[in-house]
């Protein structure tokens, strides 16, 4: 239940850099801290990289997340996923809800 | 504070003065235990020390002033035992809350499986907690079709079984007019997005069996592909077919699937807590699943079904993560 | 219900020695009405932290404590009183473990407890108004 959150923040971007597991008991603090970050004119970035396990209270985080970006006219991508959580994105269909950025191009 | 207690007090601290053994720590010990049971704060047990100092000989006055300080510090400690006393009474009160609720929820479940000469029906739901985030049903349409519906709520617990109580309700409705399977996610969905917390959602495979043609027609709103397992090839196929969870989009869509079953074919629908399972520091691949499921798909649906749990059960080491769910419907 | 009162004292609460001041009032009053060591510790933490969010959260207020009589026991009645920013949620703001960081209204759930008579009240940008009461047993 071990959980990592890193916040990066850059002047038009806020980047939160998550590792160890999302899972029910981690997955509150995640929201709380995605939430508080989502700002208009800001974008919100996640990285999941160093993620090893997620379920599907974690997605859930994701998607509510997702669902307050919009409304709150904030971009958020997701970066860096491995191909467990990959897998869980596509299963859900929340794959094509989500914007992916490769790595590469930050 | 009873007399007596301070009076057997002030016998231990006398005697342990005295000879310095260890039996009269033990005691001492005892007495611990005996306070606590009785609700003894610490700073009503700092001053019977002080007390029972008073009563064996002279206490110098720096000794009487430093237990002022003493008991000070104490009424902090005091109040955490208080505080957690009022949390343990809260504590049981809400075991006692999902106690019911868990009773409650094994009723939604199916109580007996439907019966038809042609499918043999086998299936298995146990709940890694209390509360399962797991759901199944089936449903009578006419003497020669069912439907069934198998879905997994994220998060266990309460919010769960509030879900879940839901989408029973929403199911049997919609089921009454008759839908087909993508129509009925379809509406479900929409259910769903209202009424849910944004965090949650629900994964589902819904699916008609007309046990003459013996035609499984099907949708899947993001839920884990169950198999479909070929008797003649002795073959495991994933069953096909994708969509959007429940609650995510208000307008998602789904797409019917068909397929059709020979005798002795099987299907085999599940939840996560299946294919998630954790051997060691790794996950279990499909590919190993696979073979666990073939070892056992010579025996009848429940059989199967009970046999399996066991199986992965062990190889988890009696570690259950996640809710477990799974139907077998065969072909006979 | 109380039928009297007597022997009412009322410190400002402005600094942090004023806490100390309040502390000292409440022991020695609790002292004279014969409380046990023990309950006059109790009281003087509880007037402790009581004047404490007083002083942290409204700045200024006053503690009053005096004694109270009903038909059957004497007591000891302590009010806090302040013009902050008020507690929007009486009932969290009482629950155990709300307060563990330290925030607004830490430890009353303690001096509730404590106490025998628990009474408050609050608005939002008016202040607040605790009213404790030990019986003497």
């Amino acid at each position: 239940m071990e959980l990592t959150i890193q916040t990066i923040n850059h002047e038009t971007e806020h980047c939160v850099v998550l590792g160890g597991e999302i899972d029910a008991y981690t997955g509150p603090k995640v929201k709380e801290t995605l939430m508080s970050l989502i700002e208009p004119g800001m974008t919100l970035a996640v990285d999941l990289e160093a993620v090893e396990y997620m379920d599907s209270t974690g997605i859930g985080v994701f998607v509510a997340v997702m669902k307050a970006s919009k409304k709150a006219g904030c971009p958020f991508y997701v970066q860096n996923m491995s191909s467990r959580v990959e897998r869980l994105f596509r299963i859900t269909g929340f794959y094509e809800f989500i914007a992916i950025r490769k790595g590469e191009d930050k | 504070m009873t007399r007596g207690l301070e009076a057997e007090y002030v016998q231990i601290l006398r005697d342990y003065l005295d000879s310095q053994e260890e039996d009269e720590l033990y005691g001492a010990q005892k007495l611990g235990k005996f306070l606590l049971r009785r609700d003894i704060s610490p700073e009503e047990m700092v001053d019977l020390h002080g007390r029972a100092l008073e009563k064996l000989g002279d206490v110098p006055e720096f000794v009487r002033a430093s237990f002022r300080i003493l008991t000070e510090v104490m009424i902090e400690y005091g109040n955490a035992q208080r505080s957690l006393n009022s949390w343990r009474s809260k504590h049981a009160q809400l075991q006692s809350e999902v106690a019911v609720a868990s009773a409650m929820q094994q009723a939604l479940l199916p109580q007996n499986m439907p019966t038809y000469p042609s499918v043999e029906i086998g299936a298995i739901s146990i709940a890694a907690h209390e509360i399962s985030g797991d759901y199944y049903d089936f449903m009578y349409v006419d003497e020669h079709q069912f439907s069934l519906t198998i879905g997994d709520i994220t998060g266990k617990g309460i919010p769960a079984a509030m879900c879940m109580s839901m989408l029973k309700y929403a199911v049997d409705s919609l089921g009454e007019i008759r839908l087909g399977p993508d129509q009925m996610l379809r509406h479900l969905n929409r259910v769903v997005e209202r009424n849910i917390d944004a965090s949650m959602f629900v994964t589902m495979l819904f699916g008609c069996y007309d046990t003459q043609s013996h035609v499984f027609r099907y949708a899947v709103a993001g839920h884990e592909p169950g198999f479909l397992y070929r008797a003649q090839e002795g073959r495991f196929y994933d069953l096909a077919g994708s969509g959007v969870a429940l609650g995510i989009d208000g307008n998602s869509q789904y797409k019917e699937q068909e397929v059709h079953l020979q005798i002795g074919d099987l299907l085999i629908l599940l939840t996560d807590g299946v294919t998630e399972c954790k051997l060691g520091r790794s996950y279990m691949t499909r590919e190993e699943l696979i073979s666990n499921l073939q070892h056992e798909v010579h025996l009848p649906s429940q059989n199967m079904v009970d046999q399996i749990y066991r199986r992965l059960l062990m190889l988890t080491q009696f570690e259950q993560r996640d809710d477990y769910t799974m139907i077998v419907l065969k072909r006979i | 219900m109380i039928v009297a009162a007597s022997n009412s004292e009322t410190i400002p609460i402005e600094k942090e020695t004023d806490i100390v001041t309040a502390r000292q009032v409440g022991r020695n009053m609790s002292r004279q009405l014969g409380f046990g060591t023990i309950m006059q510790s109790r009281i003087a933490t509880s007037i402790s932290e009581l004047a404490r969010n007083i002083y942290l959260y409204a700045g200024t207020g006053t503690i009053t404590i005096e004694t109270v009589e009903n038909d059957e026991k004497t007591g000891l009645k302590i009010t806090a009183l302040d013009e902050g920013p008020g507690i929007a949620d009486l009932r969290k703001a009482l629950e155990d473990g709300f307060t563990t960081s330290g925030a607004l209204g830490a430890g009353l759930p303690g001096v509730r407890r404590m106490m025998d008579d628990f009474q408050m009240e609050s608005t939002l940008g008016k202040g607040t108004r605790v009213v404790v009461i030990k019986w003497r047993e």
